[in-house]
């Protein structure tokens, strides 16, 4: 296996996809399509494939989900439809995944123009976020026959997909190319443009016919004994830097201690081993049975060397020397490292937003905020934080603003 | 390690193994041949000869493949024609084979365009120390129409040229039959009365493979053109086991000495052959897909067979199947057999209740909350087509139950095989 960070695990062929599509059951009613957050249909897009209609798959994935280039590759679809695949009760599930990042693929390179703008009516809606949910939210608008204006305050957009998930994971071009068929279908992206700084959120009360708040839990969470100690980094950071620089940092540490056990610290540790970081050592709050990261990142993190323990908590720092205590049993440890980062949750930041979170979300189910111009969605709406789910609430908030503004005119 | 004798003789000449390459690209010069030889092949029938005057002229690409699904070669298209080589270095390569592989036969497949060029032919490779002749009536790609499949469908021809053949040589002589034919029996009774000693089949089906679809042109593309040719492979193997059967049970034919050709690649192919009636097996699709060595499983799995079935001599198996095989009005239509489901291997894809509905008779009910079909016994035909599509075996054949107002009784009804239900 190559450490090359930017080096993207090959995908299947014509004749390995086939191969592939050809162990599906094709099955009646089929579990995997019922088991998709964002309602993406496996079972037909397989269907399409077996029969060689590599096109047809393509029209399913893309009129669902305007991210399936991206989901296919960072979906834990082990939760999902892989989990409900009826070949399990022979072997192993169907590497769904895999076979819709061959159909998004040919679709890029087929050049093909699925999406479609639905007639104008007059109406604009801003989303105050770039990341997925923001994304699928404008392209289900723009299908509508909305206008769609995205605010967003980094330089790129794509928040979470371009800034977090590394590249040999999610290539940017592959992101890019899924914001540049949305900018095509007629989104207007404004880039550093920070709500409260660069315009107001009365500004665009009063320029819109609603305001979607859609921006992501992009701050990272740290831990007070942490504070001001130099060997210290966010996974945020460290996450957005090395991606901006395509991997080519200059401060690859020597040995790293990577402290958490969701997604996000598998990215980290893994990362760090494809960027030449010698040893690298994962401290996860959770044991292994409870662990967070999904099944297909932690084996990456295996492969990539990295040494994982679990049910350990950091309780003293001292410069580069981490002292880390087991939760359940009587045992201590202590780690010296170049570098120390922490991957322990990311925060929500809604200030100059006019609406407040607790524990990252709003505290009620759905997208309408008491301010009938404003609804919410992603991260900050109630449900899980996935880049699936995020193309769910993305799709939900749509329709209910379309329900909203033009439920009775609409047939 | 299992050790069986597969020797067998076919119209009087000892074969090791049963095991032979047909004539085609596979044996076309003695380099081939010999490494098909060590490797364990009972004997090769070389590349078609043809008469000095003929050129053959080859095109290229030449060659095409049916896929399915992920599997490639289900089916295999071939534009090639007869031997390319000098007739003296063909000659000159069967001698050097019989030299050096006393013990291996060689068989010389020959190929006129008038009497007078077989018996040259017929002359030449006997001289030349072949084993044996077959005469190529049959292949579909030649470009000329005194050659090939034209002709074996004419058995006046069939016959004079077998007689052509008998002039110049007394070696046993088969005449290898086409199978773009509606009826095969009169072709091979005309060879024999012609003077043939057994019959080779089938030779290629004539075939359009497949079509580029934005030129609009079959494959492969010779220059932006492309003509019918051969189809061989898998695919091919129901078509020349249906041939094979029929002349077997073909009145004056039963005992009619086969060599079996069509799609085998497996020891399961090659005993199907031999069990309609096929003595000597011929291969070359397999081969040039998978090279000389699937010779080894052939002829292992047919030694592990023969074990199974307590027969010590290859022959006793030769024609087994002929008599099992009816008209269809001859078939006995007295009973139906339900099919079983196995609860436990069930996986609830839900393929046999699509297949039912889409396909049969709507006997397979749906129980959408368990994900769990069940058979409606009073819809079910009995078809099976249900067995057919489980991916995981989980169905079989099951009761029996006698039509209304049938004779028979049920004990007596033998529908089980481990084909059918995995």
């Amino acid at each position: 296996m190559t450490n090359n960070y930017t080096h993207e695990k090959s995908g299947y062929t014509m004749t390995t996809v086939a191969e592939e599509a050809a162990r599906c059951l094709l099955c009646h009613d089929a579990p995997c399509s019922k088991a998709c957050p964002a309602n993406t249909d496996p079972a037909k897009f397989i269907r399409s494939v077996r029969f060689r209609n590599i096109k047809g798959a393509a029209d399913t994935i893309r009129t669902n989900n305007a991210l399936g280039a991206i989901c296919a590759r960072v979906c834990p679809t082990e939760k999902y439809c892989e989990l409900a695949c009826s070949r399990s009760g022979i072997d192993t599930p169907i590497d769904i995944g895999g076979i819709q990042r061959y159909v998004t693929d040919f679709e890029q390179q087929a050049k093909m123009d699925i999406l479609e703008k639905g007639p104008a009516n007059g109406l604009k809606i801003a989303i105050v976020g770039s990341g997925p949910a923001g994304l699928q939210s404008a392209t289900t608008l723009l299908e509508k026959g909305y206008a769609v204006d995205i605010f967003e305050k980094n330089t790129k957009p794509g928040g979470y997909l371009t800034y977090g998930i590394p590249e040999y994971r999610l290539p940017q071009d592959i992101v890019d190319y899924e914001i540049k068929r949305i900018t095509n279908l007629g989104a207007n992206l404004h880039l550093n443009t920070a709500i409260g700084e660069d315009i107001t959120m009365d500004q665009l009360k009063a320029d819109y016919d609603s305001v979607i708040l859609a921006v992501g839990a992009s701050e990272a969470k740290m831990l007070p004994m942490f504070d001001g100690n130099a060997y210290t980094e966010s996974a945020v950071d460290f996450l957005a830097r090395v991606k901006d620089a395509q991997g080519q940092i200059s401060d690859v540490p020597e040995n790293a201690v990577v402290i958490g056990g969701g997604d996000v610290a598998m990215d980290v540790a893994t990362t760090l081993k494809r960027l030449g970081t010698k040893n690298v050592t994962d401290m996860a709050y959770e044991e292994f049975d409870e662990f967070r990261a999904s099944k297909k990142e932690l084996a990456g993190t295996r492969e990539a060397g990295v040494t994982l323990v679990d049910g350990y908590v950091p309780t003293a720092i001292d410069g580069n020397e981490v002292t880390f205590k087991h939760r359940n049993i009587d045992a201590e440890m202590t780690i010296k490292a170049d570098k120390i980062i922490l991957a322990i949750g990311q925060q929500v930041n809604t200030d100059k937003l006019g609406i407040t979170t607790e524990h990252g979300e709003v505290s009620f189910i759905g997208y309408r905020t008491d301010d009938p111009k404003v609804y919410v969605t992603g991260d900050i709406a109630h449900g899980d934080k996935t880049v699936v789910w995020a193309v769910r609430k993305g799709k939900e908030v749509a329709e209910e603003i379309d329900n909203a503004l033009m439920g009775g005119n609409r047939k | 390690m299992i050790k069986k004798d597969l020797g067998i003789d076919f119209l009087g000449v000892h074969f090791e193994n049963p095991f032979c390459l047909s004539s085609s690209p596979v044996g076309n010069c003695y380099e081939m041949c010999a490494k098909a030889f060590d490797e364990g092949w009972g004997g090769v029938v070389f590349k078609t000869i043809g008469p000095e005057h003929f050129k053959v002229d080859e095109v290229s690409p030449r060659f095409d493949e049916l896929t399915k699904e992920g599997t490639p070669f289900v089916g295999f298209k071939n534009m090639e024609q007869i031997a390319e080589h000098s007739l003296q270095e063909n000659l000159d390569d069967l001698a050097h084979l019989k030299r050096d592989y006393p013990t291996k036969i060689v068989i010389a497949s020959i190929m006129g365009t008038n009497e007078e060029d077989w018996v040259e032919l017929a002359k030449l490779v006997t001289d030349a120390g072949a084993d044996m002749i077959e005469m190529n009536l049959s292949c579909p790609q030649m470009t000329s129409h005194e050659m090939g499949s034209d002709v074996g469908t004419n058995p006046e021809l069939v016959k004079k040229y077998c007689e052509a053949v008998k002039r110049g040589s007394d070696l046993p002589m088969m005449a290898k039959m086409t199978p773009n034919i509606t009826d095969m029996v009169p072709a091979a009774k005309a060879a024999m009365a012609g003077g043939a000693d057994g019959i080779a089949t089938i030779n290629t089906v004539k075939s359009i493979s497949n079509l580029d679809l934005d030129k609009k042109v079959a494959l492969p593309i010779v220059n932006g053109k492309s003509s019918i040719s051969g189809f061989s492979g898998k695919a091919v193997k129901p078509i020349a086991l249906r041939f094979i059967q029929q002349l077997r049970v073909a009145a004056g034919l039963e005992q009619l000495p086969i060599s079996g050709i069509g799609g085998i690649e497996t020891w399961e192919d090659a005993v199907e052959f031999i069990l309609l009636g096929s003595t000597t097996l011929q291969v070359t699709t397999a081969v040039m897909q998978y090279g000389y060595r699937i010779v080894e499983d052939m002829k292992n799995g047919l030694m592990h067979y023969m074990d199974e079935q307590g027969v010590d001599h290859l022959s006793d198996l030769v024609g087994l199947a002929n008599k099992n095989i009816l008209p269809a009005e001859d078939l006995d239509r007295d009973y139906k057999v339900y099919p079983k489901i196995d609860w436990d291997k069930c996986i609830g894809c839900g393929r046999c209740f699509v297949s039912c509905f889409d396909g049969a008779h709507q006997a397979i009910t749906w129980d959408e909350k368990t994900r769990r079909p069940s058979v409606d016994y009073s819809k079910c035909v009995g078809c099976q087509l249900c067995n057919l599509v489980c991916p995981v075996g989980a169905i079989s054949t099951g009761k029996i139950e006698m039509k209304p107002g049938r004779e028979g009784k049920i004990e007596d009804v033998d529908i089980e095989s481990v084909r059918l239900t995995h």
